[in-house]
């Protein structure tokens, strides 16, 4: 009879890791936004510590990713989702590193750039619009992989036998 | 009045900005693989991931194939069984594959060379 697999399987430790990463960058880009305009330090500071936590999130969610990967691409029915979802989360990864090294740059304050302060706020805000863009496109083809192809989902038996 | 060095630091730093932006988007692209039908191909290691035990095969009609091997993939050189070890990046291999929806399950890998 058919048992129900343990529940900490590899696979599990990538949709337990990737939620935390998709809400902070997004709320990040969402404090980055209004810091443009309101210069108060709970939208500028703290939208550098959800970016900071958000960046560190999203590594751990690409090498859970890249567990999952090798486990789930011989089960499902079209991996083609599947690549082009690891190629955007990486993607995705990047942008948003790239504006944490430009936050961390603004908040050095490094005396060749001061005159381009502002500047470089508004690329850092453009670079994280992108970021969420393409996060939230990732994720879709995330959510479609798990809800159209059953990836990392344990499938129970037509009889539920293994309940009993 | 803003000195040349200064000058030449910020120019260099913004060009540092844009060159860094590039290589995220290049790095970023990743690569791009193709679903074919069943059958016998002929082509190139591109990639090996041993942890995966997964390979991408470049065919003659440059086409990039990512297959995963499962419990039933036949891995042969010269006719002998071998270990997914032996496969490296740029060995000339023939794979016989069964397009299932559109996931490629290599049926049997032969090593050419």
């Amino acid at each position: 009879m058919e048992e129900i697999p343990n529940f900490w399987r590899t696979e599990v430790f990538h949709p337990l890791s990737v939620h935390f990463p998709i809400a902070l960058l997004l709320v990040a880009f969402l404090f980055k936004l209004i810091s443009l305009k309101f210069k108060k330090e709970v939208w500028t500071q703290g939208g550098s510590i959800l970016l900071l936590l958000g960046i560190i999130g999203i590594w751990i969610a690409i090498y859970t990713g890249n567990l999952a990967d090798g486990i789930v691409s011989r089960t499902i029915c079209d991996p083609t989702i599947l690549k082009d979802h690891e190629n955007l989360a990486y993607l995705t990864a990047w942008l948003f590193t790239a504006a944490g090294v430009l936050d961390f740059l603004v908040f050095l304050k490094l005396f060749f750039i001061n005159s381009k302060m502002w500047l470089i706020s508004l690329v850092t805000v453009l670079i994280m619009a992108a970021g969420s863009g393409v996060l939230m496109y990732t994720g879709h083809l995330g959510a479609t992989l798990v809800y159209q192809q059953a990836a990392g989902v344990y499938t129970p038996t037509s009889d539920c036998a293994e309940f009993n | 009045m803003l000195k040349p060095k200064l000058i030449k630091m910020k120019t260099n730093f913004l060009k540092a900005i844009g060159f860094a932006s590039f290589m995220v988007f290049f790095v970023s692209c990743g690569e791009s693989t193709n679903v074919v039908e069943s059958g016998t191909y002929q082509g190139t290691i591109d990639k090996v991931e041993a942890e995966k035990t997964e390979i991408y095969v470049k065919t003659e009609d440059n086409k990039t194939l990512e297959l995963y091997f499962t419990e039933g993939t036949e891995l042969t050189q010269n006719g002998n069984t071998v270990d997914f070890s032996t496969l490296t990046e740029g060995q000339k291999v023939e794979v016989e594959i069964e397009k299932v929806g559109k996931r490629l399950d290599p049926i049997a890998v032969r090593i050419l060379e």
